[in-house]
């Protein structure tokens, strides 16, 4: 192998040949640059080869025949091997980028690129701090170089702003550098790391000085304007190099110098990080400009990054694979994202709508959105989930909140984005497409799942990336190109296949939630084949949260639990925002989902407690003080799924809006993912106190209030697929209450609710939804007297009404009747008189349903709607046998569940289900002579009114009306709008959107702040070196006053 | 005035650190290890009688090849920006002639001080002096030449052959160490030779000498872009 | 006595800095960021300078045997070296910056320089 010097002398020997080279050769020289750059890269990667696969031990390199500390020597391990790979792979892809640049500008450029490179790798390598001096220099001065390679003219100012930031670094460095030597006798860092003692009998100040100065290369909080300017104005090459190559040197080279400090500094470390981070990330949220932005999450990256690297002693032998996992997909997403920017013509946030008409390109684009968030499988989940756990092991949970909530703000807005890019209006010639550009960019997309492969090997938590559903979902996007119709009929046949695989494995609660959710999801997906076009997009989008569902309905492991959980939600904001108007909604959606993800995150972080590949079922060992904290977090975050009130907001719009056969996946399947957590919860954890608070009994009210308030706010809905969404509010309030009553029946009846919401709620949002399709709108008072032309969604709907208002004879009323049970056997009264009061409210919304869109009088423009398309009708009437059967039958399917929940509740209170009657200690309940019962008295009564009008006349529509007058607007005399008008007026008190008002008050608030404190970058260039100073001189006073 | 306020107490602050580095500061009485290590063995390992040149070729040379990158890096970027778009224009002023002084003292001066330089970077290991101010030497020629004659031009071609061939051979004498010796501009590719004598401490001397002509080129390419600006 | 050195050194810095943050005139902060180089480069020298010892160069006054006993640390004076040209070649850089920006915008002051911002 080739020693790692030659790196530095290929790099530099390049750079001074290029001059020998006559100005008109630029392609000689332009081939001497990639040759040069190549081959540092292939020295980089052949000891990377040999570090990782060969297990070659780090070797020193001397140089001048002379050992340390009396000349300079040069380290080179993995970690060292793999950024110099990454150094040299940049500059390579700068160079190929900027091809047309290095043109114009001549060999110079192309030699101070040269220098640039081989600068950082210098800074990886070197053990000697003089020498890392030297090599920072060099950096800074080459980036004053190939700034100016920008065709932005506002580049020529952010230069000269780093220039006069990096001189004031260069004398902090010198002065604390040389008193440091003074203190230890040596340069050499492992000296300076030995003498330690001896250093900071006299010379803590001068480590001070010299960590501030590495630390203000890394751009802290406030000391970082100069750095926006730079991402903002240069070349976008050059940017990516700025981030991915200099940022990563530089953490390195804070790491080495931290070595020296010790275990003391490391809290000062993590203190200046974490800051940067949150404060970053808030400044990040007012940002239209894409380049600003992307430099304020570099930012923000690097400040995690050495926020981690304070962590280190925490974090023992995991550092390097939580650090270098932030760190590498920090580089790749920000190089990739800044290569993509130049391919974008204009800067808002908003032009980035170009992209949609190349499916690659946004696939890119989210490949590095998913990446810098650290979504599975990617590198920072997996690192993600080491540093919550090292943290909450170890007690640092403000710190772990920290960074929760800063990533949480960061996944916010680079969602954002991402809905701008899908949803805005396409600027005209908005791309300025390059062959060779878009190759360098889409190169990091394929290093970015090379990097999610291998932190998947590396982790000890099993290879998301073997996972067999997900590889499936995956699989969709190569076949992207397919019709529609064909992907339908493969994802259907992945469902049911999976499922007839596995369910001989699952246990009666899994089997459930399985069958709900996977031959459930291939049941609605058969609305599909509805779509003509190839609809791009939907399929690997759908399939990623059934691969979600399916790897959380078998989870062991809290850590394979939350990747499932992550998967399915990432699948589901897709899904969702797809739909035309959703861009806010699925916004909305993936912040509450993210942000109760996190939540989950930290839960299970605190109840490990360290242990590694920490089983669901261990959940109930976890002791005092721990346990009721990890139940909160858990619960919180399940039912931020469920939208338990106060967490609601998301849910409407996001259903809403979405398409016709993509609410029902999300209403009727999606939601039933926070069921299954809450079960999986309750059953293990069981009850809990918190402040001598009976968590269950808050969770008993947030239910019985949320079924109150969503089945509230459904009555005044106008827009039918809303009144549903809110009507699933209040459904799943039910489940939450049921649940929380933490009794035998309680526990059966939100088992019925799961298989009945499923049901039913699909079957209405597909019947709703062809409607909307045939009429062209949502709004049930334009709609009216369609049962004659829609005969079959009339029907679908009227069961499903029936089935969920819970009237006789269909299953809804089972689930009343188990709930009924429950209730007699619970001693919660007031949430019980709530719960009573919710029941008849939801008649008054789905009388709705029914009056206004099928009674009443037709309207004009609506005299040629067609029944709704054949794909969509199908599986409603699947809907309607399947819930005629499970009314009939109920005992089929509960009976083994309520026989698997027995041993939870020592068998008491249990139903006894023989024959076809279903006996409780309170009554008995027989479906099928119900239904019988029922079935007779209506056939009699229809007879009876047959009889009774054999001879009437059949009227036209308008006759009775135009008896009188002739209306002037005949829509008018079917009475729709606003319809419970009197018991808004009764009641609206109840309906005030104060948690609305509470969460878009924190945005705002956020927001303003944001915008007020980023005036502090005035653009001054001394400025910016008076915020240096004084960050110095702060972190004098608050830490060496401490010391 | 609040920024002067601000900046005041702000460097009040910095100063209460460097007072605090002042007071805490004790000369020491002995060599330190590096130090001393330095004092014991650069005769006999390397056999250079300067040792501060000992340890900026040999010891230290990784830095000493940085800066001269830095020079060159800057005399490129400069020479980068400098050509960038530059218009041909007349020039706006009449400059005023040179007087005889200056003239006649540069004619007389340009080649002793040329010798100066080279004396001073060829002598580095064994006399106060060295390649970089031996190249500060040779550059201030070129200097003393453009204020006698701001028009005057030298030929970028030269220059940039020099800066190329001089740092080509820094870095080929490098890896010569590499190969032949202890490791990367390790001096003893050549024989230690006679102590205190022209031809002795290895290579460090041709190693100089570069550096010496490599400064002088790179700090002449400097000047003649900046004299250039004077054109448009 | 030793001190004063390296006292001038944290002045000249001192006095450089407030040159450089309270001026507009770029070429006037170039000129400040010098002289608080000079203060760096004093210190680094006064750091290695030892009382009653003579410079690192062997010779008759000063042969090999007692170098140890004779000579100051010769360590900072290296590095003084390379950070004299390091700083001159930031200055360099500084100054091209300045006749570029002077050529842009028709004037030096600093805050005049404000595209970018927030």
């Amino acid at each position: 192998m080739v020693s790692p010097l030659y790196i530095i002398a290929v790099g530099l020997g390049a750079a001074f040949l290029l001059g020998l080279l006559p100005e008109k050769w630029q392609r000689a020289a332009y081939g001497v640059t990639l040759l040069a750059l190549a081959l540092m890269g292939w020295i980089a990667g052949s000891w990377l080869w040999a570090f990782a696969l060969q297990g070659a031990a780090p070797v020193e390199i001397f140089t001048a025949g002379t050992q340390p500390p009396f000349a300079i020597n040069f380290r080179v391990g993995l970690a060292e091997a793999s950024l110099a790979l990454l150094m040299a792979l940049t500059g390579l892809h700068a160079a190929l980028y900027m091809r047309d640049t290095l043109f114009k500008q001549g060999r110079r450029a192309m030699a101070v690129l040269l220098i640039f490179v081989m600068a950082t790798c210098g800074v990886i390598f070197t053990r000697d701090l003089f020498n890392l001096f030297v090599f920072m220099e060099l950096v800074v001065i080459s980036t004053g170089g190939l700034v100016l390679l920008s065709a932005d003219r506002r580049a020529l100012g952010a230069g000269l702003k780093y220039l006069i930031v990096s001189q004031l670094v260069s004398i902090l460095m010198l002065v604390g550098m040389v008193f440091a030597y003074h203190a230890t006798g040596t340069l050499n860092i492992d000296g300076m790391a030995a003498a330690q003692a001896d250093l900071f009998k006299g010379g803590a100040l001068a480590f001070f000085l010299m960590l501030m100065a590495v630390l203000a290369e890394l751009k802290p909080f406030p000391a970082n304007g100069w750095g926006l300017d730079i991402y903002e104005s240069a070349h976008p090459a050059f940017a990516a190099l700025f981030s991915a190559a200099t940022g990563a040197a530089t953490v390195y080279a804070a790491d080495k110098l931290l070595l020296i400090g010790g275990a003391q500094w490391l809290p000062l470390a993590s203190a200046i990080g974490i800051v940067t981070f949150v404060v970053a990330n808030i400044f990040a949220l007012v940002q239209d400009n894409d380049r600003r932005l992307l430099g304020y999450s570099s930012i923000a990256q690097v400040g995690l990054i050495l926020t981690v690297i304070g962590q280190r002693d925490l974090l023992g032998e995991q550092y390097y694979f939580v650090a270098g996992g932030i760190l590498l997909a920090h580089a790749v997403a920000k190089a990739g994202l800044f290569w993509l920017s130049g391919l974008v013509a204009a800067r808002g946030l908003g032009d980035w709508a170009a992209l949609r008409g190349h499916p690659v390109l946004v696939f890119a684009f989210v490949t590095f959105i998913a990446l810098l968030v650290g979504l599975p499988p990617f590198p920072g989940f997996y690192a993600k989930w080491e540093l919550a756990h090292a943290l909450a092991a170890n007690g640092q949970l403000w710190l772990l909140g920290l960074i929760l909530f800063g990533a949480l703000l960061e996944a916010a807005y680079l969602f954002r984005w991402f809905g701008y890019v899908l949803k805005r209006e396409q600027p005209q010639a908005g791309l300025l497409l390059q062959a060779i550009k878009e190759d360098v960019a889409l190169s990091a997309v394929v290093v970015a799942w090379l990097l999610a492969y291998l932190w998947g090997e590396l982790s000890g938590q099993g290879n998301l990336l073997h996972a067999i559903p997900l590889l499936f979902a995956l699989l969709f996007l190569p076949l992207d190109w397919l019709p529609a119709k064909l992907k339908n009929g493969l994802a259907i046949a992945g469902l049911v296949g999976w499922f007839y695989l596995h369910y001989p494995s699952y246990d009666a609660l899994q089997l459930i939630f399985a069958a709900v959710m996977l031959p459930g999801g291939a049941i609605i997906l058969l609305a599909s084949f509805q779509t003509q076009q190839r609809r791009v997009g939907f399929y690997p989008a759908a399939m990623l949260m059934f691969a979600g569902l399916a790897m959380l309905i078998e989870a062991k492991t809290s850590f394979a639990f939350f990747a499932a959980w992550e998967l399915l939600t990432v699948g589901s904001y897709f899904l969702i925002l797809r739909g035309k108007h959703s861009e806010p909604h699925a916004l909305s959606y993936i912040v509450f989902s993210l942000g109760g993800a996190f939540l989950m995150l930290a839960g299970f972080a605190l109840a490990a407690q360290g242990v590694p590949d920490f089983k669901i079922a261990a959940l109930a060992q976890v002791a005092e003080p721990f346990a009721p904290w990890v139940f909160a977090l858990l619960a919180i975050g399940f039912m931020t799924k469920t939208a338990a009130v106060g967490v609601h907001i998301w849910l409407p719009g996001a259903h809403a809006e979405a398409e016709t056969d993509v609410s029902p996946l999300v209403s009727g399947i999606l939601l039933k993912a926070g069921l299954f957590g809450l079960f999986v919860l309750l059953m293990t954890m069981g009850k809990q106190q918190l402040y001598g608070v009976e968590l269950t009994h808050v969770m008993l009210w947030i239910g019985a209030i949320s079924a109150l308030i969503g089945n509230l706010l459904a009555i005044f809905q106008e827009d039918a697929k809303r009144l549903l969404a809110y009507s699933s509010i209040g459904q799943m309030g039910y489940a939450l209450f049921g649940l929380a009553m933490m009794n035998h029946l309680g526990w059966l009846m939100a088992l019925m609710f799961v298989i009945n919401h499923y049901i039913y709620k699909s079957m209405l949002f597909l019947s709703v939804g062809g409607v909307a399709k045939r009429t062209g709108t949502r709004d049930m008072y334009r709609m009216g007297g369609l049962i004659t032309l829609m005969p079959l969604s009339f029907i679908a709907t009227l069961i499903g009404i029936i089935a969920v208002s819970g009237v006789p004879p269909l299953s809804g009323f089972g689930g009343r009747w188990i709930f009924y049970n429950a209730i007699m056997t619970a001693e919660y009264r007031l949430p019980m008189v709530i719960i009573f009061l919710a029941g008849p409210i939801a008649f008054l919304y789905l009388f709705r349903l029914i009056h206004t869109i099928f009674l009443g009088q037709l309207k004009d423009e609506l005299r040629t709607v067609k029944e709704a398309p054949f794909w969509i009708v199908l599986p409603q009437m699947i809907f309607v046998v399947a819930l005629l059967v499970f009314a009939l039958i109920p005992g089929m399917a509960l009976r083994h569940v309520d026989a698997y929940l027995a041993p939870f509740f020592g068998g008491q209170n249990g139903l006894d289900w023989a024959g076809l009657t279903i006996t409780s200690e309170f009554g008995y309940w027989s479906p099928v002579s119900i239904m019988l019962i029922i079935g007779v008295i209506f056939a009699t009564l229809f007879a009876w009114l047959l009889f009774v009008n054999r001879r009437a006349q059949p009227v036209k529509q308008f006759n009775i009306v135009f008896a009188g007058e002739r209306p002037f607007r005949p829509e008018t005399t079917h009475f729709a709008w606003n319809f419970f008008a009197p018991y808004r007026k009764a009641l609206g008190f109840l309906t005030q959107p104060l948690v609305t008002i509470f969460w878009e008050t924190l945005t705002e608030l956020l927001h303003s702040a944001a915008d007020i404190l980023r005036r502090m970058y005035t653009g001054n260039g001394q400025t910016y070196a008076i915020h240096l100073l004084a960050f110095v001189i702060i972190v004098y006073l608050l830490w060496m006053g401490g010391l | 005035m609040i920024r002067r306020f601000a900046v005041f107490l702000l460097l009040l602050g910095l100063g209460a650190i460097f007072a605090d580095l002042l007071l805490g500061y004790t000369p020491s009485e002995e060599l330190n290890l590096t130090a001393r290590y330095y004092a014991e063995h650069t005769a006999q390992d390397l056999g250079a009688a300067n040792i501060v040149t000992a340890i900026v070729v040999t010891y230290r040379g990784l830095d000493t090849l940085g800066e001269v990158t830095v020079l060159f890096l800057t005399a490129t970027i400069i020479g980068m920006v400098l050509a960038r778009g530059r218009k041909h224009r007349a020039l706006q002023r009449q400059l005023p002639a040179a007087g005889e002084l200056l003239t006649t003292g540069s004619r007389l001066l340009v080649p002793l001080i040329l010798l100066l330089g080279v004396y001073v970077f060829v002598n580095g290991h064994l006399t106060p002096g060295g390649g970089f101010q031996g190249g500060a030497i040779v550059a201030s020629a070129a200097l003393l030449l453009l204020l006698t004659d701001p028009l005057k031009r030298f030929s970028h071609r030269l220059i940039a052959v020099m800066e190329a061939v001089s740092g080509l051979f820094f870095i080929g004498l490098g890896v010569l160490g590499l190969v032949y010796a202890g490791g990367f501009l390790d001096s003893r590719v050549l024989p230690n030779g006679a102590f205190g004598t022209l031809f002795s401490a290895g290579v460090m001397p041709i190693i100089y000498s570069f550096i010496g002509l490599k400064v002088g080129a790179e700090f002449t390419s400097m000047l003649t872009h900046l004299a250039e600006t004077e054109q448009s | 006595m030793d001190w004063i050195a390296m006292a001038t050194g944290f002045i000249l810095i001192l006095m450089g800095l407030y040159g450089a943050l309270t001026n507009r005139n770029i070429l006037r902060i170039i000129v400040s960021f010098s002289v608080a180089n000079t203060g760096v480069n004093l210190v680094l020298v006064a750091v290695g300078y030892m009382r009653g010892r003579t410079a690192p160069i062997l010779d008759e006054a000063v042969p090999m045997t007692d170098a140890v006993t004779r000579i100051i640390d010769p360590l900072p004076q290296a590095l003084v070296l390379t950070a004299i040209v390091i700083g001159l070649g930031v200055t360099a850089l500084m100054l091209t910056y300045a006749y570029k920006l002077y050529e842009e915008k028709g004037t030096l002051d600093i805050s005049k320089c404000r595209d970018l911002k927030w």
